[in-house]
């Protein structure tokens, strides 16, 4: 007895049964909507957080922090100059795998245009800050090699500072307007995009296309009193590091020259992930050299804070992926008992088989396959009301990060659909096959 | 050499600590061709003859020859092999598959011995039509006379063409009339040389067959022409 005639007889008999059929899919119809569900939620988790660390710059960037000197060598502390520009350029020059640098100054002013005026902290930068700290322009440029080398009065402001300082005008109004950093004018040469969390996208996707007449921005007020992990991104001002300096830092000690002033922020990006413990070894060994030998920094990598987030997402994976499981197990077990119940009532059946010349494993196969395609049918079934799940979830609940159904996790659910056919099939099958010809047909 | 050979079988069944003798040495000899009724009263033991001779169980103890194979002990899927080629079963209450329509229910054996699925229904449904059910091949057991249902059953235990046609009280759920009609195939397959053999406790029934065997008490009572 081959395959196709065994599911051939199956098919038949659940068209037969309809509703004794779909009840015992409806187990499997839920076990799988609700593993497809589980699977999208953490698959669309997951997402948000790549997403999330790829905004915050990802593996790549590497942070060179203050750190306390040991007790061991206190007494050495003024022999180290601290993190000054003479690392980044050590760094910059020394290390191939390194591919941008970002050494800062910073300060606390007040900043004014025309209409309005603020305090916010300001950067004195390099060009390569753009691409450390994941920036991303709407409109001009971002400072260049030119305005650091020859001091310009360049400025480039973040989204929020754009709003705030000239509310009325676009990003593109904006360039080439002069603003006052502590009483010093800047010329805007850029003005970076507005970062914002998924969620907010789509709310304000929504909110477009709710008040199109609507004059302002209402949404915007009411997210601002919210924790926004771009706040900083988007309050950003950015001016050449050198213009930083002998606008800002110098004359304060009659000593200090560019390269002998402490930064309040270094960074570097690594260029190939695959070196990446090298390129930090290789770091480690400039700061050692620059430092004289003192331990007054560390480097801050992203790795173990990014593992501790994909803890959290593999966490609420199992977990839910385990609850998904055991609501599929239960429909197995649905269907194991109507394959039970139905075998008694086809035991006349079996023994008409036997008679013709049907061998034990013949019933076997035809009963297994019933019950694996009960299970695939509902499995199918399972991810229609899956998908429909999600949609319906999108609406009620919506989250930071949208579900994301994946083919992975079509296949996956199926998959342990089949499975749990196959298992609830095996028993039932197993006892059809071991009924005696002449009882079976003697069975009432 | 002899289609079924009995030496000396016994068959007891064991209902809880109580042994049951159904058959206490039976010897039998049936050649190709032979047209024979079993006969005896319920309990005599030839439902479990019957049984044996159509493999569907062995014996306790004895000898045990079907079609030149020694079934003594065979096991469960020999015996399923041996039914399936060499067999045909004709039952009183027809046993036929409700969800089936006429063709599949001829075509059933078919599909335990491995033929492909356009042979399959090629086979049938000739075999439908040459027991008289050429115009009905679509239709259920559910929708047909009792007599239909029979010549159905007849078509499945033929298609496979076996040497042995066995028939269990063929017409006892059917009346008179069409009862003769299908007595009437079984001689008319008698005569195109299939082994006939029916199981009965009508005296009629057996007349018309060749050879009578009475059963009574697990032992052949007697035997003889009628």
């Amino acid at each position: 007895m081959n395959f196709l005639i065994c599911l051939e007889t199956a098919l038949r008999e659940i068209a037969a049964h309809k509703f004794r059929s779909i009840l015992s899919m409806l187990g499997i119809v839920m076990g799988v909507s609700s593993l497809i569900a589980m699977m999208a939620l953490t698959a669309g988790m997951e997402k948000g957080t790549r997403v999330f660390m790829q905004q915050i710059g990802g593996l790549e960037g590497v942070s060179i922090q203050n750190k306390e000197i040991s007790n061991a060598k206190f007494e050495f502390w003024n022999l180290s100059p601290g993190r000054t520009l003479m690392d980044a350029r050590a760094i910059k020059a020394a290390v191939p795998n390194v591919s941008h640098v970002s050494p800062e100054m910073s300060l606390g002013a007040l900043i004014a245009s025309e209409f309005d005026s603020d305090r916010k902290g300001v950067r004195g930068v390099w060009p390569g800050h753009y691409v450390v700290a994941r920036h991303e322009l709407a409109v001009g440029r971002f400072i260049t090699d030119l305005d650091v080398d020859l001091a310009f009065r360049s400025v480039v402001i973040g989204d929020g500072i754009a709003k705030k300082l000239w509310p009325a005008l676009s990003p593109k109004e904006i360039l080439g307007r002069t603003m006052t950093i502590n009483q010093s004018p800047f010329t805007v040469v850029g003005v970076l995009v507005r970062y914002e969390r998924e969620q907010e996208k789509r709310q304000r996707a929504i909110q477009v296309a709710q008040n199109k007449t609507r004059a302002g921005d209402p949404a915007r007020g009411r997210q601002l009193a919210r924790w926004d992990p771009f706040r900083q991104k988007n309050e950003a001002v950015c001016i050449p590091l050198s213009t930083m300096f002998y606008e800002f830092k110098s004359g304060l000690f009659p000593d200090d020259s560019m390269d002998t002033v402490k930064l309040e922020s270094l960074n570097f990006r690594v260029a190939d992930l695959d070196y990446f413990q090298a390129t930090i070894g290789q770091v480690r060994r400039i700061l050692d050299a620059t430092h004289r030998g003192v331990d007054d920094y560390e480097l801050e990598t992203r790795e173990e804070w990014f593992d501790r987030m994909e803890q959290q997402v593999s966490a609420a994976r199992l977990s839910g992926g385990l609850i998904a499981v055991i609501s599929l197990v239960v429909g197995a077990i649905g269907i194991a008992n109507i394959m039970l119940a139905s075998i008694t009532e086809r035991v006349r059946e079996i023994g008409i088989r036997l008679a013709v010349g049907a061998k034990g494993r013949d019933i076997f196969m035809q009963i297994l396959v019933e019950s694996i395609s009960v299970a695939f049918l509902g499995g199918i079934l399972g991810v229609a009301a899956g998908a429909a799940l999600i949609q319906v979830l999108i609406i009620v609940a919506p989250m930071e990060n949208a579900p994301l159904m994946t083919w992975g996790a079509v296949f996956f659910s199926v998959g342990f659909a089949i499975l749990a056919g196959i298992a609830s099939g095996i028993y039932p099958a197993m006892r059809a096959s071991k009924l005696d010809p002449i009882e079976a047909l003697r069975y009432e | 050499m002899s289609l079924v050979l009995l030496e000396d079988v016994k068959k007891s069944y064991r209902i809880g600590d109580q042994e049951i003798r159904a058959l206490d040495g039976v010897s039998l000899r049936i050649e190709e061709g032979e047209f024979l009724a079993i006969v005896g009263p319920s309990g005599s033991g030839k439902s479990t003859l019957m049984h044996l001779l159509g493999c569907l169980d062995t014996p306790s103890s004895g000898r045990m020859e079907i079609c030149g194979r020694d079934l003594s002990s065979a096991t469960a899927d020999m015996l399923a092999g041996v039914r399936n080629r060499e067999i045909g079963f004709v039952f009183q209450s027809f046993n036929l598959l409700p969800k089936l329509d006429v063709v599949r229910n001829i075509e059933l054996p078919l599909i335990y011995s491995g033929i492909s699925r356009n042979e399959r229904l090629a086979r049938a449904e000739e075999v439908a039509r040459s027991v008289g059910l050429g115009d009905r091949l679509g239709n259920r057991p559910t929708q047909l006379s009792g007599g239909q249902c029979q010549r159905v059953a007849i078509g499945r235990a033929l298609v496979n063409r076996p040497r042995i046609l066995f028939g269990d009280e063929p017409t006892g759920n059917l009346d008179s009339t069409t009862g003769a009609m299908i007595l009437e195939m079984f001689c008319q397959l008698n005569r195109d040389g299939k082994t006939v053999v029916l199981v009965t406790h009508d005296p009629d029934v057996a007349a018309i067959t060749k050879r009578v065997i009475e059963i009574r008490d697990g032992r052949i009572r007697r035997e003889y022409a009628p």
